[in-house]
Protein backbone atom coordinates (compact mmCIF):
# COMPACT_ATOMS: atom_id res chain seq x y z
CA UNK A 1 0.00 0.00 0.00
CA UNK A 2 1.12 3.10 -0.96
CA UNK A 3 1.72 5.79 1.52
CA UNK A 4 0.84 9.86 1.01
CA UNK A 5 3.34 12.24 1.37
CA UNK A 6 3.47 16.13 1.82
CA UNK A 7 5.30 18.86 2.07
CA UNK A 8 4.92 22.48 2.58
CA UNK A 9 7.19 26.06 2.41
CA UNK A 10 6.84 29.86 3.45
CA UNK A 11 8.66 32.18 1.41
CA UNK A 12 8.75 35.79 1.98
CA UNK A 13 8.37 37.53 -0.87
CA UNK A 14 11.38 40.07 0.87
CA UNK A 15 13.79 37.28 0.37
CA UNK A 16 13.70 37.46 -3.03
CA UNK A 17 14.48 41.28 -3.14
CA UNK A 18 17.21 40.23 -1.66
CA UNK A 19 18.83 37.51 -4.03
CA UNK A 20 18.30 40.29 -6.78
CA UNK A 21 20.39 42.63 -5.14
CA UNK A 22 23.46 43.69 -8.03
CA UNK A 23 25.63 43.48 -4.61
CA UNK A 24 25.52 40.03 -4.23
CA UNK A 25 26.29 38.79 -7.71
CA UNK A 26 24.02 37.01 -9.92
CA UNK A 27 23.16 34.34 -7.06
CA UNK A 28 19.25 33.87 -8.74
CA UNK A 29 20.89 31.74 -11.02
CA UNK A 30 22.56 29.08 -8.38
CA UNK A 31 18.68 28.39 -7.20
CA UNK A 32 16.67 28.32 -10.66
CA UNK A 33 17.28 27.09 -13.62
CA UNK A 34 18.02 28.92 -17.30
CA UNK A 35 14.15 28.21 -18.45
CA UNK A 36 12.83 28.53 -14.94
CA UNK A 37 13.96 32.03 -15.16
CA UNK A 38 12.33 33.15 -18.23
CA UNK A 39 9.38 32.00 -17.14
CA UNK A 40 9.52 33.99 -13.93
CA UNK A 41 9.65 37.08 -15.47
CA UNK A 42 6.54 39.97 -15.88
CA UNK A 43 5.07 40.75 -19.15
CA UNK A 44 8.07 43.57 -19.12
CA UNK A 45 10.84 41.12 -18.57
CA UNK A 46 11.65 42.31 -14.95
CA UNK A 47 12.18 39.58 -12.78
CA UNK A 48 8.93 38.42 -11.01
CA UNK A 49 9.53 38.11 -7.09
CA UNK A 50 5.86 36.40 -6.42
CA UNK A 51 6.57 33.97 -8.97
CA UNK A 52 10.51 33.24 -7.98
CA UNK A 53 9.17 32.91 -4.08
CA UNK A 54 6.53 30.64 -5.28
CA UNK A 55 9.41 28.31 -7.20
CA UNK A 56 12.20 28.66 -4.46
CA UNK A 57 8.73 27.52 -1.71
CA UNK A 58 7.67 24.96 -4.37
CA UNK A 59 11.65 23.42 -4.56
CA UNK A 60 11.46 23.40 -0.55
CA UNK A 61 7.85 21.49 -0.69
CA UNK A 62 9.29 19.26 -3.06
CA UNK A 63 12.59 18.09 -1.11
CA UNK A 64 10.48 17.68 1.91
CA UNK A 65 8.95 14.54 0.18
CA UNK A 66 12.57 13.05 -0.78
CA UNK A 67 13.14 12.74 3.36
CA UNK A 68 16.89 13.82 2.62
CA UNK A 69 17.62 15.59 6.01
CA UNK A 70 20.41 17.57 6.84
CA UNK A 71 21.08 17.88 3.07
CA UNK A 72 21.31 20.79 0.97
CA UNK A 73 17.95 21.58 -1.50
CA UNK A 74 19.59 20.47 -4.78
CA UNK A 75 17.65 23.87 -6.06
CA UNK A 76 18.44 23.17 -9.60
CA UNK A 77 17.74 19.32 -9.92
CA UNK A 78 14.17 20.50 -8.69
CA UNK A 79 12.74 22.35 -11.43
CA UNK A 80 9.50 23.90 -11.16
CA UNK A 81 8.05 24.92 -14.48
CA UNK A 82 4.49 25.23 -16.50
CA UNK A 83 2.38 22.42 -16.61
CA UNK A 84 -0.51 21.33 -18.58
CA UNK A 85 -3.59 23.78 -17.79
CA UNK A 86 -1.17 26.01 -16.21
CA UNK A 87 -0.17 24.13 -12.87
CA UNK A 88 3.10 23.84 -11.89
CA UNK A 89 4.88 21.44 -13.47
CA UNK A 90 7.81 19.35 -11.51
CA UNK A 91 11.01 17.96 -13.08
CA UNK A 92 13.50 15.86 -11.04
CA UNK A 93 17.46 15.82 -11.92
CA UNK A 94 20.82 14.76 -11.01
CA UNK A 95 20.76 14.08 -7.34
CA UNK A 96 17.08 15.04 -6.35
CA UNK A 97 16.02 12.29 -9.05
CA UNK A 98 18.37 9.61 -7.14
CA UNK A 99 16.58 10.80 -3.87
CA UNK A 100 12.83 10.11 -5.66
CA UNK A 101 13.90 7.34 -6.43
CA UNK A 102 15.54 5.47 -3.65
CA UNK A 103 12.13 7.07 -1.72
CA UNK A 104 10.12 5.13 -4.44
CA UNK A 105 8.18 8.39 -5.34
CA UNK A 106 5.39 8.54 -7.21
CA UNK A 107 4.17 11.63 -9.16
CA UNK A 108 4.49 14.89 -7.53
CA UNK A 109 1.69 17.55 -7.52
CA UNK A 110 2.50 20.85 -6.41
CA UNK A 111 -0.14 23.97 -5.58
CA UNK A 112 1.41 27.61 -5.01
CA UNK A 113 -0.07 30.63 -4.07
CA UNK A 114 1.14 34.17 -3.07
CA UNK A 115 -0.39 37.02 -0.79
CA UNK A 116 0.23 39.46 1.88
CA UNK A 117 4.54 39.52 1.20
CA UNK A 118 4.89 35.64 1.19
CA UNK A 119 4.76 32.72 -1.22
CA UNK A 120 3.38 29.28 -0.05
CA UNK A 121 3.75 25.96 -2.42
CA UNK A 122 2.55 22.42 -0.78
CA UNK A 123 3.52 19.44 -2.96
CA UNK A 124 2.23 15.97 -2.59
CA UNK A 125 3.12 12.17 -3.67
CA UNK A 126 3.34 8.95 -2.70
CA UNK A 127 5.75 6.21 -1.52
CA UNK A 128 5.67 2.50 -3.39
CA UNK A 129 8.20 1.59 0.01
CA UNK A 130 6.49 0.35 2.76
CA UNK A 131 6.51 3.22 5.59
CA UNK A 132 8.81 0.53 7.82
CA UNK A 133 11.33 0.20 5.28
CA UNK A 134 14.62 2.41 6.36
CA UNK A 135 14.44 3.56 3.03
CA UNK A 136 11.14 5.22 3.42
CA UNK A 137 11.28 8.73 3.14
CA UNK A 138 10.09 9.53 6.27
CA UNK A 139 11.08 6.57 8.30
CA UNK A 140 12.96 8.37 10.47
CA UNK A 141 10.48 10.91 11.95
CA UNK A 142 7.50 11.65 12.87
CA UNK A 143 6.48 14.72 11.03
CA UNK A 144 7.18 16.38 7.88
CA UNK A 145 11.23 16.90 7.45
CA UNK A 146 12.40 20.40 7.00
CA UNK A 147 15.06 20.57 4.41
CA UNK A 148 18.65 21.50 5.21
CA UNK A 149 18.94 23.21 7.93
CA UNK B 1 44.27 34.49 15.31
CA UNK B 2 41.44 33.88 12.71
CA UNK B 3 42.01 34.54 9.02
CA UNK B 4 40.71 37.39 7.13
CA UNK B 5 38.77 34.86 5.32
CA UNK B 6 36.58 33.67 8.15
CA UNK B 7 35.98 36.94 9.66
CA UNK B 8 34.17 38.45 6.00
CA UNK B 9 31.81 35.26 6.81
CA UNK B 10 31.53 35.79 9.59
CA UNK B 11 30.89 39.74 9.33
CA UNK B 12 28.42 38.36 6.74
CA UNK B 13 26.68 36.35 9.02
CA UNK B 14 26.21 39.07 11.42
CA UNK B 15 24.94 41.54 9.04
CA UNK B 16 22.21 38.86 8.21
CA UNK B 17 21.36 39.29 12.38
CA UNK B 18 21.65 42.53 14.09
CA UNK B 19 20.37 41.25 16.82
CA UNK B 20 23.64 39.39 17.33
CA UNK B 21 27.05 41.30 18.08
CA UNK B 22 29.62 37.95 18.34
CA UNK B 23 29.54 34.54 16.90
CA UNK B 24 31.37 31.98 18.67
CA UNK B 25 33.57 29.83 16.39
CA UNK B 26 31.65 26.32 17.63
CA UNK B 27 28.49 28.07 17.31
CA UNK B 28 26.14 25.42 15.08
CA UNK B 29 25.20 27.36 12.28
CA UNK B 30 22.34 25.42 10.89
CA UNK B 31 20.63 24.07 14.20
CA UNK B 32 20.35 27.64 15.49
CA UNK B 33 19.06 28.34 12.53
CA UNK B 34 21.15 31.32 11.55
CA UNK B 35 21.73 29.69 8.56
CA UNK B 36 18.80 28.64 6.44
CA UNK B 37 18.50 26.25 3.47
CA UNK B 38 17.87 29.57 1.40
CA UNK B 39 20.70 31.18 3.17
CA UNK B 40 23.12 28.42 2.55
CA UNK B 41 23.26 29.16 -1.11
CA UNK B 42 24.56 32.91 -0.20
CA UNK B 43 26.76 31.38 2.22
CA UNK B 44 28.68 29.16 0.29
CA UNK B 45 28.66 31.87 -2.67
CA UNK B 46 30.01 33.94 0.66
CA UNK B 47 32.64 31.20 1.26
CA UNK B 48 33.87 31.05 -2.47
CA UNK B 49 34.63 34.79 -2.77
CA UNK B 50 36.22 35.00 0.64
CA UNK B 51 38.19 31.90 -0.15
CA UNK B 52 39.28 32.54 -3.57
CA UNK B 53 37.67 28.69 -4.46
CA UNK B 54 34.59 27.15 -6.41
CA UNK B 55 32.43 24.66 -4.60
CA UNK B 56 30.59 21.80 -6.39
CA UNK B 57 27.37 22.53 -4.60
CA UNK B 58 26.14 18.89 -5.47
CA UNK B 59 29.15 17.09 -3.85
CA UNK B 60 28.84 19.29 -0.53
CA UNK B 61 29.92 18.02 2.92
CA UNK B 62 27.54 19.89 5.58
CA UNK B 63 29.77 18.80 8.08
CA UNK B 64 31.86 21.69 6.57
CA UNK B 65 29.61 24.37 6.78
CA UNK B 66 28.24 23.46 10.49
CA UNK B 67 30.12 25.86 12.31
CA UNK B 68 32.80 28.73 11.51
CA UNK B 69 35.43 26.75 13.05
CA UNK B 70 35.00 23.74 10.30
CA UNK B 71 34.34 26.20 7.35
CA UNK B 72 38.01 27.65 8.78
CA UNK B 73 39.25 24.18 8.59
CA UNK B 74 37.69 22.79 4.91
CA UNK B 75 38.05 26.52 3.11
CA UNK B 76 40.67 28.57 4.94
CA UNK B 77 43.11 26.53 6.86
Amino acid sequence: MSLPLIGVDLVPISRVGELLDPGIGPLLRKYLSAEELTVSRTPDGAPDQARIAGRLAAKEAVFKLLGAVGRPVPWQGIEVLRGPGGRPGIRLSGRAAELARDAGLGPIDVSISHDAGFAIAVATSSSALPATSPDHPHSQQSATPKGMP
Amino acid sequence: MSSAGIDKVRDWILGRHPERTELAADVDLIESRLVDSLAFVELVYTIEDAAGVEIDFDNIDIEDFQTLATIEKAFFA
